[in-house]
């Protein structure tokens, strides 16, 4: 029950800032109840002051003389400014209840902004092992579907509840005033429809929940009819799925239909209650006015009370047995909001545009109870080239990761130009690195915007030179709207390779002082990486450059080769140095020869089984 | 293209197409009697809701009349069974209008489903999923609540604005007039209002799907988010999202904050004015207290009727695009389909059936394929194959090389009828295959896609897929095959656990042998086969290796291939680029030529070769 009090209290926390336009919002309501409330008084005493020329109270007399004076005494003219009276206190009230809707709106909407806002600054500023371990799917439904769930507490239920609690509030003393026997009659049905309610859904949400889980079995069914359409062509199996759809649509019209006759329970029993409320007040106040206990005005009034309240009243069972469904949202929503941001204690300030040397003492790291690097030592030169090559699950990506400090080493030291990585600032350890990832991510803006991400202030044409560089340039050309195509659902979907690249020219415009290409060129055609490859080697020496990749072709070049295996640096060195070595690098390298001596072989089997057109294949192999 | 429908604004139609909507009516045709039933419902509604503020006044005026001995219980009596009878209708409309709305919005589903079964490849091109699934349920639920509750609203309003409007002219004509005044203005409040409201939620929801999107992109970007140090300009750019949203938010409250006390101002000149004219009556003596006091109810209560009625046109304008988009969709003629002369031999056969004859009375057996001058192109102008000419035996297995976007895919589409050649024929057995049963020819394929798809369900009810009547033995057998069986013991609850939605539980290499196995299991004469690209595990990989081996004996197959070993294997190799044959024979044949071929070749030999390697090394240790 303490974590429950707590919730409630960080409820009350995220108001802050608005708190006074709530209570703006509910002063605004209770007046404009309030003038509301008049209206039938107005009717009651000009009904029974003026039309029915009863005896009236010393209130209603006040009132009668102050409309009779205006009216000069003429009753016609006083019941006209009765009718005016009427309309007046109802726009009056309109006015309110409008000031009362339009802050209460601006209250909630603004807080739910604001905690939008929150919640993806800290889901940003969360350390990569946090996003390792929660799932996409969770952390959007947190932010958006329980962020509703909290906004529908502020925006509707807080000020609903407010409402109905004002409106029995304010509207007791003024019956009991009229009349308190008839007071306590016209509000017994009150708690009933209440209670009603509650009970009511408590007791029927399970079948809200088998509906809506009836609805995901049959699109699930629908969805994977849809992207699996050639399978089911293929095995001819349309009448087996529209069977199988048809079960699904059939269970969830059923479930569905359930729900109307469930719903139709409720408001039928709901309505007959407030109605039989008014019944009631007819039949006791009939009699009451028929033995001269009561005016006839007053009857009219009471009547007129009992539906502006009753019906608002009604909603409120609704409301009040969702109110615990806010509470389980913002504990889901808090569970973000406090998870600790990735640590930055910047000791040393770095601005200045580093140069671009990284040594690397003694460093391992583990992940669990698992040693992903162990004792590596590694030293790289400004400008240098590295390439890093490995077997999957040898380090090489981690090793990238401790890099850009998306993970912290526990052992060893990475230092980027001498000064110690864990006291540089996240951000501007960051900003020195140029990275390529294998499957790069690219956002929902035009190629343009994407590739700029780099670096903003960059001129189209330097945008152009980076596409260029990395290849991509072309392919962009053949889009309809060029550098103007957006990526992503609303655009272009691009292939592996498109991607990137696209990366790639992203990185090169950021024209940072390290590169790292983390096995970023594996979708791309060998063609396009010779080309790439190429282009880079034009701008050597400018940056250093760290290369992870599957191929020979792409590394051989490197100034430095380092062979990881286990988390351990196995081999170092240049291509010349490795060959001469021996080892894995080695053996990669002979597949070349050995493809050489495969294919000789394959063609002399192949020339004694066809030695009939030998003259003709001869001739076109002999050039090669 | 496809995914500008993602964009599609939903128009707002002024107009109401009463011919599309005649369209739609079909689908009410089924619950007329019900539709009836509802109608005399809302008479019945409305006839109490008229009923309750008259007896109200009635009593008034004999308690004022009588005093004491007026039948104070009686009317009150009368009152509560005219709330009792307003109350089971209530509850009897809404389970009538609940069964209308479930039973149409299933017919709808069920019809668009057949339908979507029916159509071809070329529309499911241009028609995201999205796009698709979005008709199928909120275009749906939209079209069916207006069929329930349109109808109610149009009878119980009506109804009811018919009956104030009698019994205040019976009782007072000229205030019945007064009264009346205030009906258009109610009428333009609530139209103009409920449009806003309409159009407002629209931008809201998008503005609302624009955010979920926005936070999906931070936390599936963010590593690269922090890699570009890009955290805080991410921040403004998504705060002007949901700036966005705020706006949207607020103005769609600020109407409907406007709305109800606008109705009820109004109103409040509508009892004022009864008030005022019908004080003067009673006093003059033209007419009684309790009359007045039932004008003022009227007057209060006519709002009611005049919302729903604007509501009822709203909700029509409103679902106009779902309707559009349904008619549509079932209006779309498949275009693939058996012709009448076809059909004619299916029923034919399905009189006479004969032994070993297809469906459609033809030989069963596929002895050749030839493609003869197939020219083939997506969107008119652009061609993809051009003359495109292939013979193929029975018991040939063929591989397609080449680039992206060569045409393989096209080839393979073909031959499977998803697509028709735009010129040119594709011939089985030496006849137009669009002499033949779509079904038939579609029944004799396995198809193994590079991405393998499976349904949510156990991994025996996917296996079986590939024959409905397979036996569990059969299954098994199937698995072993492809040597499935022993990974599939080895899960959780074996042949019965769950793969997941969309196979999600499965690994890639897994689901390509369960997708291997349901092909080897409806044994059919024609395998087609785009191999996987991405890596799977050495164990998996030999697995998938031999397994396609297996399917490639004795049935003619075309396979997209990217392995080596496959490519080998095949009988003949076609090379395909820019939508011709560049090369084609077998391997050796074609390695002695050194063109084309041969460069694909030693690429991808040194690459799988480097891969090998560095797996190898990996494993070395483990």
């Amino acid at each position: 029950m303490a974590s429950k009090g707590n919730k409630a209290r960080s409820l009350w926390d995220l108001t802050a800032g608005q708190r006074s336009r709530y209570l703006a919002a509910a002063v605004a309501m209770s007046i404009g109840i309030f003038i509301l409330y008049l209206s039938p008084l107005i009717v009651r005493t000009a009904i029974d002051g003026l039309i029915g020329r009863q005896p009236v109270d010393s209130s209603q007399r006040f009132f009668i003389r102050i409309l009779e004076s205006i009216a000069h005494d003429r009753v016609r003219w006083a019941i006209f400014l009765a009718g005016l009276c009427v309309i007046t206190v109802t726009f009056i009230a309109g006015g309110f209840t409008y000031l009362k809707g339009k802050w209460a709106a601006i209250a909630s909407e603004e807080i739910v902004r604001q905690l939008r806002n929150r919640l993806y600054d800290r889901l940003q500023h969360l350390p990569i092992s946090y996003h390792d371990k929660a799932q996409t799917g969770d952390l959007v439904q947190r932010c958006t579907s329980d962020v509703e769930t909290v906004r529908l507490f502020y925006s509707n239920q807080v000020v609903e509840i407010a409402r109905c609690a004002i409106l029995v509030a304010a509207v007791l003393p003024i019956l009991i005033y009229l009349d308190w026997r008839m007071a306590i009659v016209s509000m017994t049905m009150l708690p009933v429809v209440v209670i009603f309610a509650v009970l009511f859904f408590k007791r029927v949400q399970d079948s809200f929940k088998k509906a809506d889980e009836a609805e995901g079995a049959m699109t699930t069914v629908l969805q994977e009819n849809l992207t699996g359409i050639r399978v089911v062509r293929a095995f001819s199996r349309q009448e087996f799925e529209k069977e199988k759809f048809e079960q699904r649509n059939r269970t969830h019209r059923d479930l569905n239909y359930r729900l109307f006759w469930i719903m139709a329970g409720y408001w039928a029993c709901s309505d007959f209650l407030c109605l039989a409320q008014t019944a009631i007040v007819l039949i006791v106040g009939g009699w009451r006015v028929s033995h001269g206990a009561m005016s006839v005005g007053t009857l009219v009034a009471f009547v007129t009370y009992v539906s502006m309240v009753i019906w608002p009243v009604r909603q409120m069972g609704r409301i009040l047995s969702d109110l615990g469904k806010a509470l389980v949202a913002l504990g889901r929503i808090e569970e973000i909001l406090n998870s600790p941001e990735e640590a930055n204690p910047a000791q040393v300030a770095a601005e200045n545009r580093s140069r671009g040397e990284i040594i690397i003492k003694d460093l391992s790291f583990s992940h669990g109870e698992k040693t992903i690097l162990q004792n590596v030592n590694l030293a790289i030169q400004p400008g240098q080239t590295i390439a890093l090559l490995g077997p999957s699950g040898s380090g090489k990506s981690t090793l990238v990761n401790l890099l850009l400090r998306f993970y912290d080493y526990t052992s060893g030291s990475i230092t980027l130009d001498g000064a110690e990585l864990k006291d540089l600032d996240r951000k501007y350890v960051r900003s020195q690195f140029g990275v390529v990832m294998q499957e790069p991510f690219l956002y929902s803006k035009t190629l343009r915007d994407n590739i700029k991400l780099g670096r903003h202030t960059a001129a189209d044409t330097q945008a152009i030179e980076a596409a260029t560089m990395a290849a991509i340039h072309d392919s962009i050309e053949t889009f309809e709207k060029k550098y103007d195509t957006l990526v992503g659902e609303r655009g272009v979907t691009l292939s592996g390779g498109q991607r990137q690249r696209v990366a790639l020219a992203r990185a090169l415009l950021k024209d940072a002082p390290i590169l790292i290409l983390d096995d970023a060129l594996s979708a791309v055609d060998t063609r396009t990486e010779t080309a790439i490859l190429d282009a880079l080697k034009q701008r050597r020496g400018r940056q250093t450059t760290i290369v992870i990749a599957h191929r020979l072709s792409t590394l051989m070049h490197a100034d430095k080769i380092v062979v990881l295996d286990h988390g351990r640096i196995a081999q170092m060195g240049t291509h010349d140095q490795l060959l001469s070595e021996g080892g894995l690098y080695r053996r990669l390298w002979q597949i070349q020869g050995t493809l050489e001596e495969d294919l000789t072989r394959e063609m002399e089997i192949g020339a004694a089984l066809a030695a009939d057109d030998v003259g003709q294949t001869a001739a076109e192999a002999a050039p090669t | 293209m496809a995914e500008d429908h993602l964009n599609e604004e939903d128009p707002f139609h002024p107009r109401i197409d009463w011919a599309l909507w005649r369209k739609i009516l079909i689908f009410a045709r089924p619950y007329r009697r019900l539709l009836l039933v509802l109608s005399i419902l809302g008479g019945l509604c409305a006839g109490c809701d008229v009923l309750l503020p008259w007896l109200t006044g009635r009593l008034i005026d004999l308690i004022k009349l009588d005093g004491a001995s007026a039948p104070v219980f009686r009317y009150g009596f009368a009152y509560l069974s005219a709330v009792a009878i307003l109350a089971s209708c209530i509850w009897t409309f809404i389970v009538v209008a609940g069964r209308i709305t479930t039973g149409v919005s299933y017919d709808i589903r069920t019809a668009a489903f057949a339908k979507l079964q029916e159509l071809p490849f070329s529309f499911y091109d241009k028609k995201a999923v999205g796009w698709l699934m979005a008709r199928m349920t909120s275009d749906c639920s939209n079209l069916s609540r207006v069929m329930g509750w349109a109808l109610l609203d149009l009878v119980w309003g009506t109804c009811v604005l018919t009956g104030i409007t009698i019994a205040m002219f019976i009782r007072n004509w000229k205030l019945a007039l007064v009264v009346l005044l205030i009906v258009p203005p109610l009428l333009w409040i609530s139209r103009f209002f409920q449009v806003r409201l309409l159009l407002t939620s629209r931008a809201l929801r998008k503005a609302n799907s624009h955010t979920t999107a926005g936070f999906n992109e931070g936390i599936v970007g963010v590593r690269t988010s922090k890699s570009l140090v890009r955290e805080k300009q991410n921040l403004v750019e998504f705060s002007g999202l949901t700036s966005t949203m705020y706006g949207h938010a607020v103005s769609n409250a600020l109407y409907s904050a406007l709305f109800l006390p606008l109705v009820l101002a109004v109103c409040s000149i509508g009892v004022g004015l009864a008030l005022w004219r019908g004080g003067l009556d009673v006093l003059g003596g033209a007419m009684t207290l309790g009359t007045l006091v039932t004008f003022i109810q009227y007057a209060a209560f006519i709002q009611n009727p005049v919302q729903e009625l604007a509501n009822m046109l709203t909700m029509i304008q409103g679902a106009q695009a779902s309707a559009e988009r349904i008619v549509g969709l079932l209006d779309t003629d498949p275009q693939i389909k058996d012709s009448a002369d076809v059909l004619a031999r299916i029923e034919e056969h399905r009189k006479n059936p004969r032994i070993n004859v297809a469906l459609d009375g033809l030989t069963d057996h596929i002895d050749t394929i030839e493609f003869r001058d197939v020219t083939f192109s997506y969107n008119a102008g652009q061609e993809i194959l051009h003359s495109f000419n292939l013979t193929v035996e029975a018991g040939q297995s063929i591989a397609l090389v080449g680039p992206t976007g060569g045409g393989k895919t096209t080839i393979v589409g073909l031959l499977c009828r998803f697509y028709e050649p735009t010129s040119g024929q594709i011939l089985i057995n030496g006849a137009d295959y669009r002499q033949r049963s779509l079904r038939w020819l579609q029944s004799k394929l396995g198809i193994v896609l590079q991405q393998p798809h499976l349904f949510s369900g156990t991994i025996k009810e996917n296996i079986r897929y590939g024959k409905l009547s397979a036996t569990d033995e059969e299954i098994i057998e199937a698995a072993k095959h492809v040597n499935a069986h022993e990974f599939i013991t080895a899960l959780e609850g074996g042949y019965n656990a769950p793969v997941g939605e969309g196979g999600g539980r499965l690994s890639t290499g897994q689901k390509q042998l369960i997708a291997l196995a349901r092909a080897i299991l409806a044994n059919p004469q024609i395998f087609i086969m785009d191999e996987a690209t991405s890596s799977v595990d050495t164990q998996t990989e030999r697995s998938i290796q031999s397994a396609v081996e297996h399917m490639l004996e004795d049935r003619i197959s075309f396979v997209i291939a990217h392995r080596l070993s496959t490519i080998r294997s095949a009988d003949r190799i076609l090379v395909i680029e820019n939508g011709q044959i560049v090369e084609q024979g077998p391997h050796r044949d074609l390695i002695r030529r050194r063109g084309p071929y041969f460069d694909l070749y030693t690429h991808q030999f040194a690459h799988e070769r480097e891969e090998q390697v560095l797996d190898l090394a990996a494993n070395a240790v483990q």
